[in-house]
C-alpha cells in the first residue's frame, strides 16, 4: 500500500500563474459552454457573438475597456494592500465613497480651467477612497481588528450613506422620481480618447505602472513585502510594520476611490446606485487570479471588462447575462486549483506503509 | 553475551532518493543503557522510528525478544515493549501528572498508583504532587513525567531522543542517576540518542555511532573507547578547530548600565544588568533559555524600548534610539529564532539577503534592484552559501545556509558591536564549525561580540569571559580562564556558591 502526501515544490514556475490562469479560463468556457447546451444554445454560436460585440469593432472594444477601469484600478489598489498580506473587501464601498468625495467637492467648489478641476476632482475621488478604509486601518492597526470584516462591513454602510444622499439632500428635482444626485457639468466630463474610450484608461495604464513600481521597486514596496513576510522581522530590521499596513490600506482604498470618481466623470456623470455593478468584488476576483502582479491585473481586468460587455450584449439572444460570471467566478476556480497544483507535487511516501 | 533482546539486520530506508537508512544492523542487550551517536541526520532518528513502528522500513528484518517480527507497526512496537521519548514533549498539558501516566490502556499500575508514583518519583527525584498539572512544571520536570509515562505503560526499551537538550548540568546528571537506577533494579533496557560526546561518556555502557545513514561502530565498551576516536568514527575528516584566546582587546565598544525590565504584569524579566565588553572580546552569556536572554538582546538592539538604564554604542547613549539608528552605529543582531525573526518566511533570498542594509541599496523612495543583486553574490561568494536562486523563497535553503546568509548579512560590513543569540543551534557539525570560525575571525577583526547560547561548549570555545543570567540577573560573571563547567552550571539553575 502507498501513502501519497503533498509536499511544496523547492521551485515554482515563473509563468505557473499564468498558466493556472489560461487553465482556470480553458476550464470556465467548457462550464460556460455545458450551461449553455443545456440551455439548448449552441456555445460557439454564443461566445462568437459575445467576442463580435466585445472587442469586434472600435466602440465595442472602448465600450470593454471603459468596463474595465474600475476592475483594473481596485484590482492594484487590493493587490498593494495584499503586500503586506492583508486583504481588502471594501473596494466596492472605497469605489462608492471616492464617487461621493467628487461629488461633494464638485458642489462646493468652482474652477473655471477644467483640467485642473478635473484633476482636482479626480484627487478628490482618491481620498475619498481613503477615508473610507480609514476606519478598517486604524482598527487593524491599533487593535488586531480582521480587516476581511471591517472592510466588507464597510461597504453595506457606504452604499447606505449613497442612498440617503441620492434620496435626501443630494436628490437632483430634475431626475423625477429616480433617486439621483444632479449631473455634473459637461465640462468636466473625461475627455474621449478614440471611439468611446474614455482618457480615463490612460489614467489606469499609469496607475497599473505606478503600483507595479510602488511593490516592485519602491522601498515601500521592499518593506512592505517584509511586513507581510513576518512582523516580527519587521521589527527587527527597524521597520514599522503598522505604519507600512496602515499606509498600504490606505493608497489601496484611494486607487478604488480613483475608479469610483473616473466612473462617475466618465460613464454615470452623477452620484447613483449605478456607479458600481460589483466592479469591487469582481476586482477581489481579478486580483486574486493574477497572484497580485499589477500588470497581470491590467491583463485579466480587460479581459474581464470584455467579458462584461459580451455577457450583457447576449441578453438580446435570450442568453442570461450571469454566463460572463459564472465564466469570471469558474476562472478564478480553476486557476486558485491549478495555482496550487503548480505550487505542491504529489508524492509517493514510503514503499509498504 | 546474552542473546539480544532487540535485533534489527540490514534494515534500509530511502525517502526521496536520499538514503536514510542504508544496511543497519543494531542489537540491544538487557538491562543496559546504550549510546546511539552521530550527527544531525545521520539517520539516528529514522532508526529509532523503525524500532517504534512509525517507519516501515523496505529491507531488512527486525526481531524483538526472540520473535520475528514480520509488519511492525506502532502498536506491535508498543505491546513489545518498545517506548520512546520525543524531543517535543507528547504530554496533555492541561491534564495532571496522574492523567498523563494513567493515560495509556497499557498503564500497568492501575490499581497501586499511588504507591508506583512513590518509587519512581523517589528515582527521578521528582519533587511534584501526582495531582500537579503538567503546566506548572517547569521542563526538567515534564521530561521526568514523559520518561516515567513510559515506565507505567510497561516499556522494558526506552528510546530516549536527545533528552539532555532542555537540562541544566545538574538536571543532567540527576538524569543519569535516575537511569542507571531504572538499568540496574528494574533491568530496563535504554537507548541514548545525542549528539554529544560528553554525555554519551558518562551515561552508557555501549556505544553505537552512525554517519551518513549508515552504522559506523557497533557495541563499543564505553571505557575503552576514547573521544578522539568516537570524532572521527562521527564527524569523518571534519576536525573541530580550537582556537587561541590571546586576542588583543581594544576600547569597550559595548557598555549596559543598570538595565531593568519587566512585562505588563510586573514581572521582572531583566533586573540590574550592567556589562561591558571590549573591542576583540566575546562574552559568553549562559543561561537555560527564558532567563532574560532574548530580553537582554533586544533591549541592546533597540527592539524593546521601555526599559530602564542605559545602553551605550561607542561609548554614545542610544538608549532612547531606535533600532536604524543603532545600525547605523555599525551594531548587528544575530536572533536566536531564525527563520520569523531574522529572515522573514515566504519572502525571496534576495529580499532577506538586504534586511540589514536595504536602505543602502535605495536613491530616495527608489530601490535599486542591482544592488541588492550584487550585495546578494557578493554575500553568497565570501560566506560560501549555496543559495539556489535569488527569487526562492528563502526557506528552501537548509538551516546552516539560512544561518550562513543570515550571518554573512550581519557580518558583510564589519560591525563594531555583534549580538549573536544561539547561532549554532539547531545545526550539523560541519556548519557549527563555520559559524564558530566566522564568529573568530570577527572577533579578531575588532568586533566586540555577545555571545548567547545555551551550549556550554561553545561558550566555552569561543568566550573570553562568561556571564550567567539566571531570572534575569546577572548569577555570576568569570573570565574563562577561571571558569568551570560545574560552577558555571550551578549559576545556571540559580545556585550561588
Amino acid at each position: 500500500m502507498n501513502r501519497y502526501i503533498l509536499s511544496k515544490k523547492l521551485y515554482r514556475n515563473e509563468l505557473a500563474t499564468f498558466y493556472s490562469f489560461l487553465i482556470g479560463f480553458f476550464i470556465a468556457i467548457i462550464v460556460g459552454s455545458l450551461i449553455l447546451i443545456i440551455q439548448e444554445k449552441n456555445p460557439i454560436d454564443v461566445f462568437s457573438l459575445m467576442l463580435k460585440l466585445s472587442i469586434g469593432s472600435i466602440n465595442s472594444l472602448s465600450n470593454s475597456l471603459n468596463k474595465a477601469i474600475p476592475l483594473i484600478l481596485a484590482g492594484l489598489g487590493i493587490s498593494i494592500i495584499n503586500s503586506v498580506k492583508l486583504w481588502n473587501i471594501g473596494a466596492e464601498g472605497q469605489i462608492f465613497m471616492g464617487a461621493i468625495a467628487l461629488n461633494l467637492v464638485y458642489i462646493n467648489t468652482s474652477i473655471q480651467n477644467p483640467n485642473l478641476y478635473i484633476i482636482l476632482l479626480l484627487g478628490s475621488g482618491f481620498i475619498g477612497g481613503s477615508v473610507c478604509i480609514l476606519i478598517p486601518a486604524i482598527t487593524k492597526v491599533l487593535f488586531g481588528v480582521n480587516e476581511i470584516i471591517t472592510t466588507l462591513l464597510t461597504n453595506y454602510i457606504v452604499i447606505g450613506i449613497t442612498i440617503y444622499l441620492i434620496n435626501g439632500v443630494w436628490k437632483d428635482p430634475a431626475s423625477l422620481n429616480f433617486p439621483a444626485a444632479a449631473y455634473v457639468d459637461e465640462s468636466v466630463y473625461l475627455p474621449i480618447v478614440v471611439g468611446k474610450l474614455s482618457s480615463g484608461f490612460l489614467i489606469c495604464i499609469l496607475f497599473t505602472f505606478l503600483a507595479y513600481y510602488i511593490k516592485d521597486k519602491s522601498v515601500f514596496g521592499y518593506e512592505m513585502r517584509i511586513a507581510g513576510g513576518s512582523e516580527l522581522t519587521a521589527i527587527y530590521a527597524g521597520i514599522s510594520a503598522k505604519q507600512k499596513a496602515f499606509f498600504a490600506m490606505l493608497i489601496g482604498g484611494g486607487f478604488a476611490g480613483l475608479a469610483g470618481a473616473i466612473e462617475l466623470l466618465s460613464q454615470t456623470h452623477r452620484v447613483s446606485t449605478g456607479i458600481s455593478q460589483g466592479f469591487g468584488y469582481t476586482a477581489i476576483i481579478v486580483a486574486a487570479i493574477t497572484g497580485m502582479r499589477p500588470i497581470g491585473i491590467f491583463l485579466v481586468g480587460s479581459l474581464f471588462g470584455a467579458l462584461t460587455i459580451g455577457g450583457s450584449v447576449i441578453q438580446t439572444i435570450g442568453v442570461s447575462s450571469y454566463i460572463a460570471e459564472i465564466i469570471q467566478a469558474t476562472t478564478l476556480f480553476g486557476a486558485l486549483v491549478a495555482q496550487f497544483f503548480f505550487s505542491y507535487e504529489i508524492i509517493k511516501k514510503g514503499k509498504n506503509v | 553475551m546474552n542473546s539480544p533482546i532487540l535485533e534489527v539486520k540490514n534494515i534500509s530506508k530511502t525517502f526521496g532518493n536520499i538514503k536514510a537508512l542504508d544496511q543497519v544492523n543494531f542489537f540491544l542487550e538487557k538491562g543496559v543503557i546504550h549510546g546511539l551517536l552521530g550527527e544531525n541526520g545521520a539517520g539516528k532518528s529514522s532508526l529509532m522510528n523503525v524500532l517504534s513502528g512509525i517507519y516501515i522500513p523496505e529491507e531488512g528484518t527486525i526481531r524483538i525478544k526472540n520473535t520475528d517480527i514480520e509488519k511492525m507497526n506502532p502498536d506491535i512496537a508498543s505491546s513489545l515493549g518498545i517506548g520512546m521519548v520525543h524531543q517535543e514533549f507528547r504530554l496533555i498539558e492541561s491534564f495532571t501528572i496522574k492523567d498523563n501516566l494513567t493515560l495509556s490502556k497499557a498503564n500497568i499500575f492501575l490499581d497501586n498508583f499511588e504507591e508506583a508514583y512513590e518509587k519512581y518519583s523517589d528515582i527521578f527525584a521528582l519533587n511534584a504532587h501526582y495531582e500537579t498539572r503538567i503546566n506548572e512544571l517547569s521542563v526538567g520536570e515534564k521530561q521526568k513525567v514523559e520518561i516515567m509515562k513510559l515506565i507505567f505503560k510497561n516499556s522494558d526499551i526506552m528510546l530516549l531522543d536527545e533528552p539532555t537538550a532542555v537540562l541544566t548540568p545538574q538536571e543532567t546528571s540527576q538524569l543519569k542517576n535516575s537511569l542507571e537506577q531504572l538499568s540496574q533494579e528494574d533491568e530496563k533496557t535504554i537507548v541514548l540518542i545525542t549528539h554529544k560526546l560528553k554525555e554519551i561518556k558518562e551515561f552508557t555502557e555501549k556505544i553505537f555511532v552512525m554517519k551518513n545513514g549508515k552504522m559506523v561502530a557497533r557495541s563499543l565498551d564505553t571505557k575503552n573507547v576514547d573521544d578522539n576516536e568516537l570524532i572521527e568514527l562521527m564527524m569523518g575528516e571534519i576536525k573541530t578547530s580550537i582556537f587561541e584566546k590571546n586576542n588583543a582587546k581594544g576600547p569597550v565598544k559595548l557598555e549596559t548600565k543598570n538595565i531593568s525590565l519587566s512585562n505588563d504584569d510586573g514581572q521582572v524579566l531583566l533586573n540590574d544588568i550592567s556589562l561591558s565588553i571590549k573591542s576583540g572580546e566575546i562574552l559568553g552569556i549562559a543561561g537555560v533559555s527564558g532567563n532574560g536572554q532574548v530580553e537582554l538582546a533586544n533591549v541592546i538592539c533597540g527592539i524593546e524600548r521601555s526599559f530602564e538604564g542605559k545602553v551605550l554604542i561607542n561609548a554614545k547613549d542610544v538608549s532612547l534610539k531606535g533600532v536604524r539608528s543603532r545600525k547605523k552605529l555599525n551594531l548587528s543582531y544575530i536572533p536566536e529564532n531564525r527563520l520569523g525573526v531574522g529572515l522573514a518566511p515566504g519572502v525571496s533570498v534576495l529580499d532577506n539577503s538586504a534586511i540589514k542594509e536595504y536602505f543602502k541599496s535605495s536613491y530616495g523612495p527608489h530601490l535599486s534592484k542591482g544592488k541588492m543583486v550584487n550585495y546578494l553574490s557578493d554575500l553568497i561568494n565570501q560566506f560560501s552559501i549555496k543559495a539556489p536562486d535569488e527569487k526562492a523563497e528563502i526557506s528552501t535553503l537548509s538551516g546552516g545556509n539560512m544561518q550562513k546568509l543570515l550571518m554573512g548579512r550581519e557580518l558583510i560590513s564589519n560591525p563594531d558591536v555583534i549580538v549573536a543569540a544561539q547561532p549554532t543551534r539547531g545545526l550539523d557539525v560541519s556548519a557549527v564549525d563555520s559559524i564558530h570560525k566566522l564568529i573568530i575571525n570577527q572577533r579578531d577583526n575588532g568586533s566586540a561580540i555577545l555571545l548567547i547560547s545555551e551550549d556550554l561548549d561553545e561558550l566555552f570555545k569561543l568566550s573570553d569571559r562568561i556571564l550567567v543570567l539566571y531570572e534575569g540577573k546577572i548569577m555570576k560573571e568569570v573570565e574563562i580562564e577561571n571558569a568551570s563547567i560545574d560552577s558555571i552550571g550551578l549559576a545556571m539553575a540559580g545556585i550561588n556558591e
